[in-house]
């Protein structure tokens, strides 16, 4: 959709030539010209003093919080160094929480992104009606979290629930999707996955309804399978999408609060409390804002991390 | 496709923002109260609560009642959310022109706020008037007191209840738990609804929620924490691994176990859950707060039967603590708008207002002349076991034990002792999990004093 500076660039060697010379003249007179300075900051400045104060303050004061104790009207009392961050990555329970919030990420990542593939798959053919079936899937986009953890709420409901009066009626074992750690886990990612699945698949769609045709008229002459046409031209013509959709997903999963605080709290046993939900609880309910700040940092330096990770080793394998 | 939209967007983007923004506007100045909003020559008392639903509109409506019942000061109220995150935004706004003149916190913010300094105890006032505070249920006053002093008066205030289905009961011929229970009669209660209705109804449900574990410790009059409960000095020893504690969770997951009490587990969906069974005559008993009998009366063709919190076998019901909330009076007002703030806590706890209360919400009339009210007598008329946690909460005389835990970081204690129970109800061990809770209990209270200077 955005047009490459290639495209806007006229084509012959002189005039390439005249521009390159018409920009390093611009960058001549912007490193001499004080005027041009002075211009600079005077439109950056508003755009600083903004991520200054909602930014970078609050990022310093993050990290100031992390190295103190707090009292109880949250003042700053006693200097403790990088205690709080010792304590956390020695605790039991920061531990379990890191690994909950992992499990959770790649579960919810991998399944939407699967669901959403097999799902574009489909309503990509052109097939009568199928314009139904494609509102019909994306339709969960336009669900916000409460109303999703509402109704997937009534549906784990253990004794009215419509899961709960399936297997009643199947003669089925009643799980206790919410009371039983690993189940309530599975509960929050099958919302989470549902709610995403809208979104992914339109992306998703789109980018298949992009792909040339003719990459498929010429894979059926020569008697390719359509799963071989799925994995060979599909894949990898939707592979920069294929990315973002992952990396959106993987950074909105680490972030997800609403559907834990509105499902679980957290529980039951801290095995739904993500790293995310965990701050806030720290930070709002027990009023302990120094260890919720070192938490905060940590949380941001792993996010970091894999979105660098993501760049580095899959960007490798995406086709532009 | 998409110049069309672009197209679409340059042309009508700024009349449309125009008009949101107008919108948001005129939302924000409709909806919002604030201190200059008081009529001239009035004295503005700003009062934060975090009441919804039908108790917001009774407390309004007491408000109206307060500022048409003088000249000098207006109360303005300011719904500010839930109990856990007002008391950060309290705190927080203390000094600020933004702050309340009175505000309600809850139950387990009371040590906080005590410490927090950013409150004028109302025994000040209460001296000052020689205002006779003996008609106000004493377990209630005892919560928001340290050593005699008033911090706080008592407002809506709950108590824990064991609510049953008094038809289910019937129809399956099974005697209900008496009025003050044992544990081994709700066992037997539970056990037999759970047979007798071919487990078509679960016998009991005890919430995952660390006040009802809290409350099982008051009735049994076992302190939590050392310097009783917090009342007679600065906490320093946390003990949740007691007998009372093990004997509370024994009883629970045998009863899970053998399949006659359910598990719901935690939370606001837990208690929506319960109160869903309940309601279906799918779940026979349940523990929970006093204040939930106008939902459970509202709609319900089944007899309600409600008893006191049960107690342990072999040891007499100490009476159990409250819940709920209460209200303070800042110290960052001018002496004039405290006075207003006192004078209204005094009109919130006459017998007609806490009669009406009661009536419109479920929390318990704190003023005992209210229980002569007409109102209430009504009330009682028509459902009888809404005498009950009333009659529970002036049964009890004040100690250390059924007057809260008075100590700092109490959500953070709660969200531990709810760990330690969820890890017990889906079948761990009690010892370790009790083990746990005390470990990192202890450690959150050795950071709180150390941050404290104690």
């Amino acid at each position: 959709m955005l047009k490459s500076p290639a495209q806007s660039t006229p084509t012959s060697p002189l005039s390439v030539e005249k521009t390159k010379n018409k920009i390093a003249d611009q960058e001549a007179k912007f490193t001499l010209n004080a005027k041009d300075k002075y211009f600079a900051w005077a439109f950056l400045g508003p755009s600083l003093l903004i991520l200054g104060v909602f930014i970078f303050y609050p990022m310093v004061k993050t990290l100031y919080l992390s190295l103190f104790l707090t009292n109880t009207v949250g003042k700053t009392t006693v200097f403790v160094g990088l205690s709080n961050y010792i304590n956390l990555l020695t605790s039991a329970d920061y531990l379990s929480s890191l690994g909950v919030t992992l499990f959770y990420v790649f579960a919810v990542t991998i399944i939407t992104i699967a669901l959403g593939l097999v799902l574009a798959n489909l309503a990509s053919k052109r097939l009568p009606g199928i314009g139904l079936f494609r509102t019909l899937f994306s339709a969960t986009m336009g669900v916000s979290v409460s109303v999703a953890a509402i109704f997937w709420l009534f549906i784990f409901n253990p004794s009215t629930g419509f899961l709960s009066l399936a297997s009643t009626f199947l003669h089925l074992p009643q799980i206790p999707w919410l009371t039983d750690p690993t189940a309530a886990m599975w509960a929050v990612i099958i919302t989470t996955v549902w709610m995403n699945l809208g979104f992914t698949f339109l992306i998703l769609l789109g980018a298949m309804s992009s792909v040339p045709t003719t990459l498929y008229e010429a894979a059926n002459i020569e008697g390719a399978s359509s799963r071989f046409q799925f994995f060979h031209i599909t894949i990898p013509s939707i592979s920069p999408t294929l990315f973002f959709v992952s990396i959106i997903t993987l950074i909105e999963s680490f972030k997800s609060f609403g559907l834990i605080d509105l499902m679980t709290k957290g529980g039951p046993t801290n095995a739904t409390n993500m790293l995310v939900y965990r701050i806030y609880k720290d930070a709002f309910y027990s009023g302990n804002f120094a260890q919720a700040s070192a938490e905060s940092i940590i949380l941001t330096i792993i996010i970091a991390l894999f979105t660098l990770l993501q760049f580095k080793v899959l960007e490798k394998r995406v086709n532009y | 496709m998409m110049k069309k939209f672009t197209a679409f967007l340059k042309t009508y983007a700024l009349p449309i923002f125009a008009i949101f923004a107008l919108v948001l506007g005129l939302a924000f100045v409709h909806g919002s109260r604030d201190a200059s909003s008081a009529k001239a020559g009035r004295i503005p008392v700003v009062f934060w609560h975090e009441m919804g639903g039908p108790a917001e509109v009774q407390l309004d409506k007491m408000v109206d009642d307060f500022n048409k019942s003088q000249n000098k000061y207006e109360v303005i109220p300011q719904y500010q959310g839930v109990y856990d995150e007002a008391v950060q935004k309290i705190i927080q706004s203390h000094g600020t022109s933004a702050s309340p003149a009175v505000f309600q916190s809850f139950d387990i913010s009371t040590a906080q706020m005590m410490h927090s300094k950013y409150t004028t105890p109302v025994q000040k006032f209460i001296d000052e008037d020689n205002y006779d505070t003996s008609n106000i249920s004493s377990v209630a006053r005892s919560f928001y007191s340290n050593k005699g002093k008033q911090l706080a008066m008592p407002f809506n205030t709950s108590q824990p209840v064991l609510y049953y289905n008094a038809s289910l009961f019937k129809k399956y011929g099974v005697t209900p738990p008496s009025k003050s229970p044992s544990y081994s009669e709700v066992t037997r209660a539970a056990e037999q609804l759970y047979k007798k209705s071919h487990h078509k109804v679960k016998g009991m449900t005890m919430e995952i929620y660390g006040w009802l574990l809290e409350e099982a410790l008051a009735n049994a009059h076992t302190s939590l924490i050392n310097n009783g409960d917090g009342h007679t000095g600065n906490p320093t020893k946390i003990n949740l691994n007691n007998p009372t504690t093990k004997k509370f969770l024994t009883w629970i997951r045998t009863n899970i176990k053998s399949g006659d009490f359910v598990n719901y587990g935690s939370g606001a969906s837990a208690e929506t859950n319960e109160i869903a069974a309940f309601l279906a005559g799918k779940l026979g008993i349940f523990v929970q707060s006093s204040a939930y009998i106008g939902q459970l009366t509202t709609g319900n063709k089944n007899k309600l039967g409600i008893s006191y919190f049960p107690h342990p076998d072999g040891v007499k019901a100490n009476g159990v603590g409250i819940g709920g909330a209460a209200l303070w009076i800042s110290n960052d007002k001018p002496a004039k708008t405290q006075r207003g703030a006192w004078e209204f806590i005094k009109f919130t706890q006459t017998a007609k207002n806490q009669a009406a209360w009661q009536k419109a919400t479920g929390y318990l009339a704190l003023n005992k002349n209210s229980q002569k009210t007409k109102t209430l007598q009504d009330l009682y008329k028509k459902i009888p076991a809404a005498k009950v946690p009333g009659e529970q909460l002036a049964s009890a005389k004040p100690n250390n034990t059924n007057s809260g835990i008075l100590m700092e970081g109490m959500q953070l204690t709660r969200e531990l002792e709810q760990t330690a129970m969820e890890t017990v109800y889906n079948g761990g061990n009690i010892n370790s999990a009790l083990n746990t809770a005390d470990k990192a209990m202890n450690a959150n209270l050795k950071t709180t004093n150390k941050a404290d200077g104690r």
